[in-house]
């Protein structure tokens, strides 16, 4: 009898202490999600680096009784640290920055106009953030994902609305794997055949020199006019440093491989655990996942339609088609132009073109949340 | 941590920042042109020659390199943007005209028939 007493009282330890006896059909449906999110991550391949992490991160903190969120600390509370501290995001940009070439930008500088104009997205989507009745620091959080920049949005959200951080990383993600898909219609009704048809000069050659003093000047000019973002701006400037020095080598290579592959598992995984049930299943996650959508198309439209007004002030010389990398999305947006170009006029190569506006999409977006948290605090 | 925000009119943020986000870019637009200026290492700009503006390759160049009407891009089998990366390395290498056809290596052979196209290909 005393053996079947104990073994009816550790039963119901075990059964206590399991996942099963605390599950709500809401962590059900998150894991659901997390496996939806799999499958577009590994077997349609939309942005899988990163959809991958954060949806296997949306599945484990769908688990109750595990701790992570308890007072001691544990691996998952340590990730979830790096991300509430932005420790992760500039890290990130860190390495973004050594994998990026500047030449573009630096051998035709105009193109910073067309990243300026497609940040038009993230007030748009502002707008109707705080239309739909979210507060000003929640619709500022919602609207950088027009940027198309997934650190930035992280970087911000976790400032402005740290309760939205799930549902903004994701939804900032999910578009940028699907930029390929929303980018070339907008692209082709506000241009005509004639437009997408510009074949653009050759660009110059860039000089080392030059390619070493702008990482250098552009992160002491910004970093003094928006401290807020010096983080951002100047890990992606040293790691572009460690790229173009050419005697950083080894710090190269650990920044755009395993620095930033490490990070990713971190950032992606850790945007993932905020994902549980209580904070994701609202009727705010929809608005926030429509809302980003607008942002996004808009930020699209205002990169191409300046592209038009840069094309007739220069008698033609520019292709429209590039405005659309404004939107940051390195380099997933500079390959749709030139897709969208190759299309419209085969053998017209527009991918270097369209870097520069591409990289200078990342220093708009990463601006514009600067002057948004000025301005909000 | 809570902020008081200095305005809560998406207009007047939106017409702020961008105004800002311009502010900043047409001033790194500057620094780059200051860079460039002061660029001790750069080659001196060529004068145009008989009529020609510079960057611009002669004439006969623009002729033979003209190209004839291409067909359309194939959409299916290898990926188009690994098809448009390497049509931009080539044109980014300096030649003209259109990628037609990609062809996957075959993989299956033993090692040592791969080896030795490996080193056939270094020797040209």
């Amino acid at each position: 009898m005393e053996f079947f007493n104990a073994f009816v009282v550790s039963l119901q330890a075990v059964w206590n202490d399991s996942g099963f006896s605390a599950f709500t059909t809401g962590n059900g449906i998150m894991i659901l999600v997390g496996l939806v999110l799999i499958y577009m991550a590994f077997v349609k391949e939309f942005e899988p680096l990163l959809l991958g992490p954060i949806a296997f991160g949306c599945i484990l903190a769908n688990f109750p009784n595990t701790g992570f969120f308890g007072e001691e600390m544990n691996v998952m509370k340590a990730i979830n640290f790096g991300i509430t501290n932005e420790i992760f995001p500039p890290l990130i940009f860190l390495g973004i920055g050594a994998m990026t070439d500047f030449s573009p930008l630096l051998a035709r500088p105009s193109t910073l106009l067309l990243g300026a104009a497609a940040q038009i997205g993230v007030f748009v989507a502002l707008g109707g953030a705080m239309l739909v009745g979210f507060s000003v620091h929640e619709a500022a959080a919602i609207g950088i994902i027009g940027g198309a920049d997934g650190p930035t949005s992280i970087y911000l959200s976790t400032k402005l609305a740290p309760h939205l951080l799930g549902a903004i990383a994701v939804a900032a993600y999910s578009y940028m794997s699907l930029v390929p898909m929303i980018q070339p219609p907008i692209m082709k009704i506000m241009t005509t055949q004639a437009e997408r048809e510009i074949v653009m000069k050759e660009l110059r050659p860039v000089t080392k020199f030059e390619r070493i003093v702008f990482p250098i000047v552009s992160t002491i000019f910004i970093s003094l006019l928006l401290p807020p973002i010096a983080a951002l701006l100047g890990c992606l400037m040293l790691g572009n440093l460690f790229r173009e020095s050419g005697v950083t080598d080894r710090l190269s290579d650990t920044a755009q491989n395993s620095l930033i592959n490490i990070v990713t598992i971190f950032l992606g995984t850790g945007t993932g655990m905020t994902m549980n049930a209580h904070d994701f299943l609202r009727a705010d996650t929809l608005l926030i996942i429509g809302l980003g959508l607008v942002a996004f198309i808009g930020g699209t439209a205002g990169g191409v339609l300046f592209g038009k007004i840069m094309c007739k002030a220069t008698g033609g010389a520019i292709n429209p088609l590039i405005g659309s990398a404004g939107v940051s999305a390195v380099p997933m947006a500079a390959r749709v132009s030139q897709l969208v170009g190759m299309k419209s006029k085969p053998g017209n190569y527009l991918l270097m073109h369209a870097m520069g506006p591409n990289v200078a999409g990342v220093i708009g977006t990463a601006v514009a949340a600067g002057t948004m948290l000025a301005m909000l605090k | 941590m809570e902020h008081s925000p200095v305005t809560t009119n998406p207009l007047i943020i939106m017409v702020i920042n961008m105004t800002v986000v311009f502010i900043v870019l047409v001033s790194l637009i500057y620094l780059i042109k200051l860079i460039h200026f002061l660029d001790p290492t750069k080659e001196p700009e060529q004068k145009p020659e008989d009529g020609v503006a510079p960057g611009e390759p002669p004439l006969a160049v623009v002729k033979s390199a003209a190209p004839p009407p291409e067909p359309e891009p194939v959409d299916e089998g290898i990926n188009p943007e690994v098809i448009a990366a390497i049509s931009a390395a080539i044109s980014a290498y300096g030649f003209s005209g259109q990628v037609k056809a990609v062809r996957i290596v075959n993989h299956e052979s033993t090692p040592w028939s791969a080896s030795a196209k490996f080193n056939n290909l270094k020797r040209k």
